[in-house]
């Protein structure tokens, strides 16, 4: 036997739980454009059916419905998707890094162009060559002297780049490191939160939302592995932990290089970041110190022409034979032996060790310095470092040209003419040195250990190449699977408008036939309370 | 089941796929306002190995072509002198010809003495001939004047060559030396037939009405002519050298240039039928995403 007024309990009921998900259709439509926002649905269910009762046994057959209750309202959600994407913005990271390392890299060395490198370096060359044929005059000197000075210029400025670079990206490691330690701040306080909540039994859904947004995007800043307990998100990189349920252990730029070196860190920006600065910028700095070194002090073979004199005393590593057979025997010039009867083949290093074997203009004939030297206080010639002898940068006449003198003691003078050393230093362009590292630096990254300067430089380019190449294409891929990824998510927990009208239609509809049905019973009680026992009046 | 659509799915393929199309274009319109396919190394990184090749082969050549047209103008220059020489030469050989006939009063043979003698001091100027301040028959030493008029026949030059450098491995000297042209005048190697020496001595025979050693003496100024035309010849021949190696430079430049070209250069016809075909799809992603993105049900609930 049912109450007189269910009726209009059911009725009441069915108000409230259409309200609510009209509301929850509100909520939907609001956050429409709301990052990391899932749609929510209201869980509607029957609510519990009258049950016979009484003293009496009940004849009413079957169970009378009491109408409707929401027993919950969720996020629509799938979490395999939200670990897929993070799987995939991680080594978005880790490649969008790399690809912007990599494009400051082709700006820095700055090629295929008419100012870089390899042009100050062919102007280099070309001035030797434009005074092997006018060793006589100062003029000629001049130009060598002042290509000289550009080619250090370039090489110096090239690796103050590659420094500056290798700074920034320390300091962007820095900013990340902040990012994420003010992240896992927010999502340990998230936990905690959500975790009170739904103590008493509901869902947190908008804080699970922003919790799962602020994952997502630590997983972009490394590869975090995202476990979830009861207490909340547990968040680890590899070994480091960052969050544990409603605690988090802030995290350091020391711990981040120590999980790069263990294998814990593998992905993410500061990834790339440190895979940036330690194995591109710090190889091309490696390869451009070895270029300059080479070109200072890189072993190289040279024939000098019969009719030469060796500097007094000299010691050269003379070379005889070819191929296997060849041999080098260090010889001391002396005397008579000084003028060369043949061509004598020689291996100096780079071109200080040739243009130390030349005699400069003065009486009695002094021969050349170093012709590039390190900085003061540098220890070696890098790239940083390599400076134009100071003495031929204030005085153009202390280079060398000519590889003859006339006359023996104190009538010894140099023969001005004789252009051999310019000629010499020309054709270095087309010589093969051995290329070597300065100091610790030794790796190559390039792989080139002998060549000509122009191929050790033409490898470096081809390389950057090759590596910009690559990073680009997987960046590519790698936003587009993000964006497939996220468009899967997008497709399960986005609002869509359409749907959301509609859902408004139907609850609408569903909360006007409610109010008719209450009022249908409303009219049905009028007539029992107002029209009943009135017979006759 | 059936993926579901939302606006925010639509917008953001939207943006994507025009964001795309004008990266496109960006990228069509740089290659067109520069001219080059290759703008960085990323672009083609095997081109860009050959193409750091060429330009710096190219730029080389342009020095290398330098070196040939000073070389030119020295061996040019050379030649100009050597057919001074050459004339010197003939003159004097007539004047000695016409002195050992045997039929001329001391009167004559003086007059030919006098000639000889303005002849030898020609030949010493000749023989100190300088082009831009550089005395061109000494050898290597080309700030010292090689000859003087009172020792000039037992005078010798530098003897080494200069040597210019016209392509990679490829040098060719460019001078001929005093010892080769006039004849070594001093040392262990002295030669009998110095043009000096001999010029000097057909002088003496003359003023002395010694018919018999002039005529001797004419014997080395023959044998001397002979050597000259000997230099003269490989002067000549250098000279067709530089030319070819200058036509082969030329040719080489073109070959470079054209090279070059096809590796760096962008097909300007293709990329504007790119960018056109770019832009094309550009405007109709925009129109169609504002046809799209608008309405939604929204628009009919009135």
């Amino acid at each position: 036997m049912s109450s007189t007024f269910h009726g209009i309990e059911t009725a009441k009921r069915s108000l409230f739980t259409q309200q609510a998900a009209l509301n929850t259709t509100g909520h939907n439509i609001a956050n429409a454009n709301t990052a990391g926002f899932s749609r929510q649905v209201v869980n509607m269910t029957a609510s519990k059916p009258m049950e016979a009762y009484g003293m009496n046994r009940s004849v009413t057959p079957g169970q009378l419905g009491t109408g409707v209750e929401f027993t919950s309202i969720t996020r629509v959600r799938e979490s395999f998707l939200d670990d897929q994407f993070r799987n995939e913005n991680k080594s978005l990271g880790n490649w969008s890094i790399q690809a912007d390392t990599l494009d400051k890299l082709q700006t820095i060395m700055n090629e295929p162009s008419d100012s870089g490198l390899r042009t100050v370096l062919d102007n280099f060359w070309k001035s030797w060559s434009d005074l092997s044929k006018d060793p006589e005059n100062v003029t000629g000197r001049k130009i060598v002297r002042e290509n000289a000075i550009a080619l250090t210029d370039a090489f110096n400025q090239t690796s103050k780049q590659l420094s500056d670079l290798k700074n920034d990206l320390t300091n962007n490691i820095q900013v990340k490191v902040n990012e994420i330690n003010s992240t896992i701040t927010t999502i340990a306080g998230l936990n905690a939160e959500i975790q009170r909540i739904e103590g008493l039994g509901d869902d947190a859904n908008d804080l699970r939302d922003q919790r799962d947004l602020l994952t997502d995007n630590l997983s972009k800043i490394a590869n975090i592995q995202v476990t979830n307990t009861p207490q909340g998100y547990n968040i680890s990189i590899g070994g480091i932990n960052l969050v544990t349920g409603g605690t988090f252990t802030a995290t350091s730029e020391a711990a981040l290089e120590s999980g790069f070196a263990s294998g814990d860190l593998n992905s993410g920006e500061v990834y790339g970041m440190i895979v940036s600065r330690d194995k591109y910028v710090a190889d091309y700095q490696n390869q451009l110190d070895t270029l300059a070194n080479t070109i200072a002090n890189g072993e190289v073979t040279i024939t000098i022409p019969a009719g030469s004199v060796i500097p007094e005393g000299a010691t050269l590593n003379v070379v005889t034979g070819t191929g296997s057979n060849q041999t080098v025997t260090s010889t001391t010039f002396s005397g008579t032996s000084r003028t060369l009867s043949a061509d004598l083949t020689v291996q100096v290093n780079g071109l200080n060790g040739l243009h130390q074997l030349g005699y400069l203009f003065g009486s009695p004939p002094a021969t050349g310095g170093d012709f590039f030297t390190a900085k003061p206080g540098s220890s070696g010639i890098t790239a940083t470092s390599i400076q134009l002898n100071p003495d031929i940068a204030a005085d153009a006449s202390k280079i060398a040209t000519s590889l003859r003198t006339d006359g023996t003691g104190v009538n010894e003078t140099t023969v001005k003419g004789n252009n051999t050393l310019a000629m010499l230093m020309a054709q270095l362009k087309d010589t093969s040195f051995t290329f070597t590292a300065q100091g610790s630096s030794a790796s190559s990254g390039s792989g080139v250990t002998s060549g000509t300067i122009d191929e050790y430089f033409r490898a470096i380019i081809g390389q950057l190449g090759v590596q910009g190449q690559e990073a680009s294409r997987q960046l590519n891929n790698q936003k587009a699977l993000v964006d497939q990824v996220d468009g899967r998510r997008q497709s399960v927990s986005g609002v869509s408008l359409d749907e959301e009208m509609s859902n408004m239609i139907k609850f609408q509809h569903a909360y006007g036939a409610a109010a008719r049905f209450m009022t249908s019973y409303d009219q049905i009680l009028d007539k029992l309370i107002n029209g009943t026992g009135m017979v006759g009046r | 089941m059936t993926l579901r659509v939302t606006q925010s799915m639509m917008h953001s393929q939207l943006l994507r796929n025009v964001n795309n199309n004008l990266s496109r274009m960006e990228r069509n319109q740089n290659v067109l306002s520069t001219g080059r396919k290759i703008l960085k190394p990323s672009d083609d990184p095997v081109g860009i190995t050959y193409a750091l090749h060429y330009r710096s082969e190219l730029s080389i050549n342009e020095q290398y072509q330098k070196n040939i047209d000073t070389a030119k103008a020295y061996v040019d220059h050379t030649d100009t002198i050597l057919g001074q020489v050459n004339d010197l030469i003939q003159r004097a050989n007539e004047l000695t010809t016409q002195g050992v006939n045997g039929t001329n009063p001391q009167s004559a043979l003086d007059a030919i003495a006098q000639e000889l003698g303005q002849i030898y001091e020609q030949a010493v100027t000749l023989g100190n001939d300088r082009l831009n301040g550089k005395y061109i028959f000494n050898g290597q030493k080309t700030d010292i004047q090689p000859y003087t008029t009172a020792g000039a026949p037992t005078e010798s030059s530098d003897d080494q060559k200069i040597v210019y450098q016209f392509s990679a491995g490829v040098t060719v000297p460019i001078n001929v030396t005093g010892n080769e042209v006039f004849g070594i005048g001093s040392g262990p190697n002295q030669e009998p037939d110095n043009l000096f020496s001999v010029l000097k001595d057909l002088q003496n025979d003359f003023l002395n009405g010694d018919q018999t050693a002039a005529r001797t003496d004419m014997d080395r100024l023959t044998s001397r002519f002979n050597k000259f035309l000997d230099v003269r010849a490989e002067v000549g021949a250098r000279a067709n050298r530089i030319d070819l190696l200058d036509s082969r430079l030329q040719d080489l430049n073109q070959n470079l240039t054209a090279l070059d070209s096809k590796v760096e250069d962008a097909d300007i016809a293709e990329t504007i039928t790119n960018l056109q075909a770019d832009q094309n799809v550009y405007q109709a992603s925009l129109s169609v995403g504002a046809k799209i993105i608008q309405p939604s049900l929204l628009d009919y609930l009135r």
